[in-house]
């Protein structure tokens, strides 16, 4: 538009830059690990041969499955939970509520990882528990493998059905419920028939995300699986072991992985954008009043799932004070676990909280631009920014590292080996959420505030620039919290990319895993959680975001 | 203080003509109103003046210069917006003084400015405070004084007070016409409510489906419409169809709904097909036994409104047909027996039949 004046220039701009930005950084990489998956590794000559021969292998079938298997089963179970804990924090009256939905938004945010430790410590072959209870001469089962890493996506990953369907319970007007009650049906009948295909849509949109995460997710595999063949696991033993490597396998796991994720993402938007309920209500609908056995019973159930969620964070910590005797527990308080994690160096703390900085404010700074202009000043190219940019959702981090590698190890650009490239693959695996944070906020900025400072004069571009952005500010800094948190605890892109001069609270606590240090792993694992809470708490008290969601 | 004028100003939106070709000069100093249904394209005209919506075709003229290439902030033009937009994050007095620090003006004259601008709505010594703190009424006037400041060439409202309850409705509505007035200034309001139209306008365009159906005073829209959709338009009128008979020298005998009803002048050729429309305050009830142009009609319902009972009748063949009469002089005061509606002929308006 010829009168927008300025603002045309930026958005331009805005969209170019984000464009080369995601061309360079995302989309060139994956084509080369395209690329590599058919390639014959020793001639370079095209071939499907990489393929045929990871799906005639029975090993990477079964990876392929015990993935799918893994990720369908934490779906359903996630929303098994998710559901009806999201119908009680919505409509009971429970103890505690909002302290109750801030913890349970807690485990989206803390490293799902440090969980599926804290599961190895309590009850894994020297577990806490195992070994109390062995010593009693209860045998408890495995929880390697399969049902361990089940659990732990569950107890991880339900916020993402809850959250968003918490909200869909809220936001049904209590009249259509009494609507339905005044035709003569029950309150079963009315939460079967109308409240449950009300919300389903934002818990479907939860589900398939629990989905693809379960599907990428590499630290709590890599953690539980031991010898079970897990498809992440398997992408980064291929690519970076030191035994088995073979890149080409690795990148045609990877295309099946990315295939996966994406024909998921893609379903879930076309189931999206076919179903919406406007259900307008002005207000949240009221508690229904239970009888206290009933009342009793939510509360248990409700507080009994948000605790269990929470517990293996808290175990973590506690550990983390305790004295290891090789990989055994014995119950002595004391620092020592902190102090040889520390010996080594404090770089690790500075490289985590540096690293995490950067992708924090670059992520935000290109993120808050685009999720403007997706949001104010569409056009067909940033229409295709808007799909480019989703792409990062779909992409699990080790396949987009392993694309950085390929990408930026030689020519005219290199990268690995430095900090550089560590902060560009966070801010591309951020940036989905960093513009679909920005443009909810924009779209709470009623668009005739623009108008009217133009109207009275004021540059399209100044008005960005002095009217919008302080006024978007406050939410930015609140996703930029978030960001942040999400990128200190990152570890599937940082495993692979790291240098040991660049080394990160994670990749100290994966070394100090695959090696002896139950102890040091403890500690630093309770170093990311507190990174993580520390951040959290604070923008929570600074934003004083009532509803207690933290996302 | 500047004239307007439209010329074949055209925006379509996928398959629809927001506004089509529509023209339109508004004189210096005139309160000129949009006025029409939802959707008729009010809001898209009134932003191709302010430049907020391009536009497609024809030109935009402020006196004798072209604006309609012009961006939307170098048009020095006051929009006041429905939901008011003042800025949040700006006192009440960084609110009205934005367009001055915007056009660079020196401090000590946007501080006399901004409390003059406040004074003028009656809202001197509010300067302070944040925009939290004042009523929906407040924040519109803080709106209106914003506008004010700049003093812009013309000043456009786009249903300024469809957010405020009925009462403060009708007491904005007197206050922004005699600022209006005071100042001189061109203004382009929109509203829906015609109603408010009637009440606040110099001149009124009422527009239907991206079209100007008839531009004139309040007077002329209300009582000789040029549509039967204007004459629908602007309140209950009851529209009788019938057949136009031979006009006679000084009106036009109309058959309708049974009965023969005689229209001043020649509406139409004998025997076409038309619409009549018989305002409800112009019909009177009277006995049947009364001389004079008038229709039978039977009492169906009175409904009491306080200043006016409107009541509703039918004619013989059942067609149903509304009066509106002062209290008092209604059907309750009506002798028993055969009542009738005595009707002028020179205020029955017909249009020919669609
Ligand atoms: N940005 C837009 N994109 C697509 N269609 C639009 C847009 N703006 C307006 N329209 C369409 O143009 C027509 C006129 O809209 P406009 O907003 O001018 O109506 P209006 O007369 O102001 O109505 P209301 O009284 O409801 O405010 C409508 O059919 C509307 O759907
Ligand atoms: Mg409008």
């Amino acid at each position: 538009m010829k009168s927008l004046g300025g603002i045309a220039a930026f958005r331009n701009a805005t969209t170019l830059i984000a464009l080369a930005f995601l061309a360079l950084f995302l989309l060139y990489p994956l084509w080369l690990v395209l690329q590599n998956s058919l390639q014959d590794e020793a001639s370079g000559q095209f071939t499907l041969q990489n393929f045929t021969q990871i799906l005639s292998s029975p090993y990477y079938l079964g990876s392929f499955r015990n993935s799918v298997v893994a990720g369908a089963l934490s779906t359903v179970l996630a929303s098994l939970i998710g559901v009806p804990l999201a119908f009680c924090l919505a409509r009971v009256d429970l103890p505690g509520k909002s302290a109750l939905m801030t913890l349970a938004s807690l485990p989206l945010v803390l490293p799902s990882f440090v969980s599926a430790y804290a599961l190895v410590l309590l009850f894994g072959h020297a577990g806490v528990v195992t070994v109390a209870l062995r010593a009693i001469g209860i045998p408890i089962g495995s929880i390697y493998g399969m049902s361990g890493i089940v659990i732990v996506f569950t107890l991880t990953l339900y916020p993402y059905v809850l959250l968003p369907t918490v909200a869909g319970f809220r936001a049904i007007d209590v009249s259509i419920e009494e609507s339905g009650r005044n035709l003569g049906a029950s309150r079963w009948y009315v939460f079967r028939t109308v409240l449950l295909p009300v919300v389903m849509p934002a818990m479907l949109a939860g589900a398939l995300l629990v989905f693809i995460e379960a599907l990428e997710n590499f630290g709590v595999p890599s953690v539980l699986a031991e010898d079970k063949p897990y498809l992440a696991v398997d992408i980064f033993k291929l690519f970076a072991g030191e035994s088995d490597s073979n890149p080409a396998a690795a990148g045609a796991l990877s295309v099946l992985l990315v295939a996966t994720t994406a024909l998921v993402l893609l379903l879930q938007r076309h189931y999206l954008a076919r179903r919406r309920f406007a259900t307008g209500a002005r207000r949240a609908p009221p508690a229904i009043p239970l009888s206290r056995p009933w009342r009793l019973a939510a509360s248990v159930f409700s507080w009994g799932i948000v605790l269990l969620s929470v517990m293996p964070f808290v175990a973590v910590v506690v550990i983390s004070f305790l004295r290891f005797h090789g990989p055994v527990l014995s119950w002595e308080f004391g620092l020592n676990n902190y102090a040889s994690l520390l010996r080594g160096s404090y770089q690790p703390l500075y490289s985590t909280l540096l690293l995490a900085s950067m992708a924090a404010l670059l992520a935000t700074l290109l993120g808050a631009p685009i999720g403007y202009v997706l949001t104010r000043h569409r056009t067909r190219l940033s229409g295709l920014l808007d799909v480019v940019g989703m792409i990062p959702f779909a992409v699990s981090g080790t396949v987009l590292a392993i694309g950085l590698l390929l990408a930026f190890n030689s020519g005219w650009l290199v990268l690995t080996g430095g900090w550089l490239i560590l902060v560009v693959a966070y801010v591309v695996r951020k940036l989905p959420f960093s513009i679909r944070s920005a443009s909810a906020i924009v779209h709470q900025i009623d668009p005739s505030l623009e108008e009217a400072s133009i109207n009275l004069g004021v540059s399209p571009l100044k008005t960005f620039v002095t009217l919008t952005v302080p006024l978007m500010l406050g939410g930015l800094a609140g996703g930029m919290v978030l960001i942040w948190v999400t990128a200190a605890s990152e570890l599937s892109s940082t495993i692979v990319l790291y240098s040991s001069k660049w080394a990160t609270m994670t990749v100290t606590m994966f070394q100090a895993l695959q090696g002896t240090g139950a102890g040091e792993a403890a500690a630093a694992a309770s170093i990311l959680i507190v990174f993580t809470l520390v951040p959290l708490l604070l923008v929570y008290r600074l934003l004083r975001r009532h509803d207690g969601s933290l996302l | 203080m500047t004239t307007i004028r439209l010329d074949a100003v055209r925006r379509t939106f996928g398959a629809v003509r927001a506004v089509d070709d529509i023209s339109l000069t508004i004189g210096q100093g005139e309160f000129f109103t949009l006025l029409g249904p939802s959707g008729c394209g009010k809001t898209t005209l009134l932003r191709m003046i302010a430049g907020f919506c391009d536009v497609e075709q024809g030109s935009v003229w402020f006196g004798d210069q072209r604006i309609d290439k012009l961006p939307a902030h170098r048009r020095n033009t006051g929009m006041v917006f429905q939901n008011y937009a003042i800025f949040p994050n700006l006192t009440v007095a960084r609110n009205v003084a934005y367009g001055l620090r915007a056009r660079g003006v020196d401090r000590a004259q946007i501080a006399t400015r901004v409390e003059k601008a406040l004074q003028t709505v009656r809202l001197g010594g509010y300067g302070e405070r944040w925009p939290h703190q004042l009523s929906g009424g407040q924040l519109q006037r803080v709106a209106i004084a914003r506008s004010l400041v700049i003093e812009p060439a013309v000043l456009l409202f786009d249903e300024p007070l469809s957010n405020l309850d009925a009462q403060l409705r009708v007491q904005m509505r007197v206050e922004i016409r005699q600022l209006q007035q005071s100042l001189g200034l061109t203004a382009v309001y929109v509203t829906h409510d015609q109603e408010e139209a009637l009440a606040i306008s110099d001149r009124i365009a009422v527009l239907r489906a991206g079209r100007v159906e008839q531009v004139g005073s309040p007077e002329a829209i209300y009582r000789a419409p040029e549509t039967a959709f204007v004459a629908e338009f602007m309140g209950a009128t009851n529209m009788l169809p019938g057949e136009a008979g031979a006009f006679d020298g000084t009106t036009t005998p109309v058959a309708a709904c049974g009965h023969t009803l005689h229209v001043a002048g020649q509406v139409a050729a004998p025997g076409a097909k038309v619409m009549l429309s018989l305002r409800p305050e112009t019909l009177r009830l009277v006995a049947a036994a009364a001389g004079g142009p008038c229709l039978p009609v039977r009492l169906q319902l009175r409904e009491f409104l306080g200043p006016i009972v409107r009541l509703h009748m039918v004619l013989p063949d059942g067609t149903p047909i509304r009066v509106s009469a002062l209290a008092g002089q209604d059907a309750a005061a009506m002798p028993e027996g055969d009542l009738a509606l005595a009707y002028d002929p020179a205020q029955v308006v017909a249009f020919p039949a669609p």
